[in-house]
Formats: structure tokens, C-alpha cells, sequence
């Protein structure tokens, strides 16, 4: 799917601005943009989207897998990259290479280009 | 309970499979091990012919395939084969050799070293001229067949590999007639490890590299829990109370388990972990576990640390390690002396809605960072061990499957 990301439920819409970044249709995807983030921009989306965590869970639980509803494709979606992201503000003090590890643009997902 | 303290185990009908500490030095020594099997590139030779083509490999799940038509073909190149994995239409699975029987071009061609796809109608069809064969095996139609004067397409049809089940684990056999059936090679194993619902487990990430050392460097890697707290601080930071016991020997498969406090968990990791462990289908399940492992529902289980001979790990966790994981596996295919295909596979049931999806995501994320932190060792270690600077491992009690798999090579080659 390449269609342009859909503005997240108005329950959300503090954290749109994270969208354009984050909120990408496959793993591929998602983990180009996590290998260039920064410190920063780690700290950022967690320090952002942490707080509304559970209550991003609770919109998701009744929601197919990807959500047809647009707005909540596009919660599910910065869901995705938050989970994907969240260690690495929370183990690797933002690093976006997990340290002393092997080149991760070396691992080949198969269902790494299977888009949602 | 410390390793050195391991009890012998259930004393029931797998009860002859455990090991003390003790009976493991006993048994498989403790002495170094030679590094020759690893450094000399002439062994490779030796393991391609007595034991990657005379040994049951695993190429495949059921659940891979589920309908009739489906396959997959993989690219075994230590057997340097390419097979077709096929789902027939009377629902059985097959592999064939990945071979025109007209003039030897691949039936389906392949992209990497795996490929999925569904035959329509049936049958595979050779797109350099056309030859169709059934799902089954048997040679259908052949385009302009008066023209070839003669052609007995009764016996043409796709060369079979033996192939054979376990709890829907797809296994092969190159041996044309192999020496031991499925069954009897697993032996023990496949009773230890038989009962769980693994075809329940269908979600699965796939990762798969290509590590420039020898198969058993990588194989040796994962098949101990010595090196999590140094290798894992970052990914497992803070693991406490880590316990590697019940060692069980089963002819050329090893197991044991790992046991544990648990470790610092991330808030984040914490709200994803609520998600799964509140649901039916991902929380912990140690009663779906084989009897004999985990055998007292120790509450602090982690998984299950097996290899199966010669490249294949089940680890088996009922989502009572890294939450909502049922198992995970790993592979170690040779491409050559110094190359090796390593493939990992988290399986979680599938999620029943967007935010269980999301969780396992994360901990799909978790767990293959940690591979990550374990990958980073193996071209390291082998171009040490190539350097020759030293010809022998020092092993410890918690490697004994190291121990274990080396000996059990050692007897592949010299029989």
C-alpha cells in the first residue's frame, strides 16, 4: 500500500505529527527509518506515545488486522513502529544500531515487505 | 539449584534420557574439544556425503502449506539440491527434486533461497517446454509427445525425495532409501517434544542471513545459555536467576532448559506483554508442555534449549518466556566450508485483533535483537578459529550440547 497515510482518530491527533515519519505499511519500511533515527527522535516518539499507550491498545483491541477503518490503520501502523522502536530508547540509550551487534541490514524478513 | 546440582529427572518412561551434571562429564567427558571438524575445509566434504544427504532434514511446516497445491521450494545447497515441498490434492506433502525429467530445468524456478506459490489445478508445469507434472509425482502431459518417437512417461515423472512428517514438522531424507525411518531417527526426541500444538503457532517472522563461517559455529552459538548474560546485557538486561538444567541426552539430539528470574522490563515492553498474557491464545500455557519437560511446572521456566541433529532447534517456550511466544526455532544450513544460511523463526498464534498484533511485534522486535547480539559473535569466532591460534574448545557444563553435537558429528563421519 503506498496510498498516503489517513489522519489518526481525533482522540490521537497530538501525536499526527509523527505519522509522516513513522507510520509505514511494512517492516522494511519501518526499520529503514528506525537504522537513521537519532537519539532524539528515539526520545521523542517514545516520550510522546507512551503516555497514550494503553489507551492506542484499547482503540486497537476490536480492530481487524490492519484496521479497515483509515484513521485507525494509520494508529495501527505508528502502533507498529512505536512497538518496533521502543527498545531502543528503552535498552540502547538511542542508539539505533543495537550495540555490539551483528549488521542488522544483514537480516532478510521474509514478511518484511508484506504491507498492512 | 545450581547446574552442578541438576537432579536426574522424571524417573517415567523418558526417564532414561536425563543427565546429572555429573553423568554428563561422565558420559561426554570433560576434556577440550578439537576445532578440526570446524577449521578443515575437507570435512565439509565429508559432512555433505555422510551426513546433509543421509540424515532427515527439516525443510518445512505443515502449516506452511496448508491447502492442497501449495509449495515451496528450497535451495539446499549442502546437498546441492533444489526441492519442490508440495501439498498433493489428497492433502498429503511431498518433496521431489526441483528437475525437469525432459532435460533437467528447474520445474519451478526459484528466487533465494526459499519460494512459495500454489500450483493451479494441481499440477506444476516446466515453463522451458511445457511438461506438466501432477502434485503427486506423476508425469500428465507432454506437449508435442508423438514427436519425441519414444517416451516412456510412466517413469518420468518428479524424482521423489523421502519425506516425512513429525508434529508438522516437514522432514526430508536424500538417502534414496534411507537407514532409519522418521520415527526411529528421532527416537526419543520426537517423544520428548510430541503433544504440543505447534500447528496452532501459524503467525511467523522469519529472519535469515548468510554468516561467513562454518554451519556448526553458528549451530554451537545457540545451543547454550552460558553466554546470555554477557551477549544479552543489552536485550536482557538485568536476567537474574538464570538456571541451564534437566540435561537429556537422545542419541544425536541433546535438550535442557532454561529456567529464570525474569529480567528488567520496560514500561513499554510491560503494556505490550499485559496485552498478550490477558489473552487465552498467548499467555503462558506450561500445561500444554510435553510432560517431561518442565517436568514440575517449575513457575520459572523459561524454554526449552534442544538440538536436533545435525541443524535444527526447537526451542520450545508455551509462552511462558518472552511474552505470548509459543516457540521459535532455528536453522543452520552450509553453502559452503566458511558460508552458512542461518534462519530464525519466532511463531506466536495468531493475533485475534490489531493491538495483539502489535504486542507480538514488539516482542518479535525484542527477540530478534537479541539474535541480533548473537549473530555478532559467529564470523568473529570462526575467522579466530581459522587463524589457528588455537586447535580445541574449553567447554563448561552448560555447553554440553556443544560437547554433545561434536561427538555425535564424530561418529556421522567415522561410521
Amino acid at each position: 500500500m503506498t496510498d498516503a497515510i489517513a489522519p489518526l482518530p481525533a482522540a490521537f491527533a497530538q501525536l499526527q505529527g509523527f505519522t509522516e515519519r513513522w507510520a509505514l505499511p511494512t517492516e522494511n519500511q519501518r526499520s529503514a527509518v528506525r537504522w537513521t533515527s537519532s537519539k532524539d527522535e528515539f526520545a521523542t516518539f517514545h516520550e510522546a506515545v507512551m503516555p497514550h499507550l494503553d489507551a492506542i491498545m484499547a482503540a486497537l483491541a476490536d480492530q481487524p488486522i490492519p484496521p479497515a477503518d483509515p484513521a485507525l490503520r494509520s494508529l495501527y501502523l505508528l502502533a507498529c513502529a512505536f512497538a518496533e522502536a521502543a527498545p531502543h530508547h528503552d535498552l540502547y540509550n538511542g542508539s539505533a544500531k543495537v550495540p555490539f551487534s551483528f549488521d542488522a541490514h544483514r537480516f532478510e524478513a521474509a514478511h518484511g515487505d508484506i504491507a498492512y | 539449584m545450581s547446574a552442578s546440582q541438576s537432579s536426574a529427572g522424571p524417573t517415567g518412561p523418558l526417564g532414561h534420557i536425563y543427565r546429572t551434571t555429573e553423568q554428563v562429564r561422565a558420559e561426554l567427558g570433560t576434556a577440550p574439544v578439537s576445532l578440526d571438524a570446524t577449521s578443515d575445509p575437507a570435512v565439509y566434504k565429508q559432512e555433505q556425503d555422510k551426513i546433509f544427504r543421509k540424515t532427515w532434514l527439516k525443510v518445512a511446516t505443515g502449516w506452511e502449506l496448508p491447502n492442497p497445491g501449495d509449495w515451496k521450494v528450497k535451495e539446499i545447497a549442502v546437498a546441492g539440491a533444489s526441492v519442490i515441498i508440495v501439498r498433493g490434492k489428497d492433502g498429503v506433502v511431498r518433496a521431489f527434486h526441483n528437475v525437469c525429467t525432459h532435460r533437467g530445468n528447474k520445474v519451478i524456478p526459484s528466487t533465494g533461497f526459499e519460494t512459495h506459490g500454489r500450483a493451479r489445478a494441481n499440477v506444476l508445469t516446466c515453463r522451458f517446454h511445457g511438461w506438466v507434472f501432477s502434485t503427486d509425482g506423476p508425469l500428465k502431459s507432454v506437449p508435442m509427445k508423438d514427436a519425441f518417437g519414444e517416451l516412456d512417461t510412466a517413469c518420468l515423472g518428479l524424482r521423489p525425495i523421502a519425506c516425512d512428517m513429525w508434529e508438522g514438522f516437514v522432514f526430508i531424507n536424500f538417502d534414496p532409501v534411507p537407514a532409519q525411518s522418521l520415527a526411529d531417527f528421532l527416537g526419543d526426541f520426537g517423544r520428548l517434544f510430541a503433544g504440543y500444538p505447534y500447528h496452532e503457532s501459524t503467525t511467523a517472522f522469519r529472519y535469515s542471513t548468510v554468516l561467513e563461517c562454518n554451519w556448526k559455529v553458528a549451530l554451537y552459538a545457540f545451543s547454550e545459555g552460558y553466554h546470555v548474560p554477557t551477549i544479552h546485557a543489552g536485550s536482557l538486561p538485568g536476567f537474574s536467576g538464570v538456571e541451564h538444567t534437566d540435561f537429556k541426552l537422545m542419541g544425536p539430539h541433546a535438550s535442557s532448559t532454561i529456567y529464570g528470574g525474569g529480567m528488567d522490563t520496560a514500561p513499554s515492553t510491560l503494556a505490550f506483554a499485559k496485552i498478550l498474557h490477558g489473552a487465552d491464545a498467548h499467555c503462558p500455557h506450561p500445561e500444554q508442555l510435553p510432560a517431561d519437560i518442565n517436568a514440575t511446572r517449575r513457575s520459572d521456566f523459561q524454554f526449552e534449549l534442544p538440538t536436533i541433529f545435525p541443524n535444527f532447534i526447537i526451542h520450545l517456550a508455551s509462552g511462558c518466556g518472552y511474552p505470548g511466544l509459543s516457540f521459535f526455532t532455528h536453522q543452520f544450513w552450509p553453502l559452503d566450508h566458511g558460508r552458512t544460511l542461518w534462519e530464525g523463526t519466532n511463531y506466536f498464534r495468531p493475533a485475534q485483533n490489531a493491538a495483539e498484533d502489535v504486542a507480538q511485534r514488539h516482542v518479535n522486535a525484542l527477540h530478534r535483537n537479541a539474535w541480533l547480539e548473537d549473530t555478532a559473535t559467529m564470523e568473529d569466532t570462526f575467522t579466530g578459529i581459522m587463524s589457528g591460534v588455537i586447535d580445541e574448545m574449553q567447554l563448561m557444563d552448560n555447553e554440553f550440547m556443544i560437547r554433545h553435537a561434536a561427538q555425535a558429528l564424530d561418529t556421522m563421519l567415522s561410521a
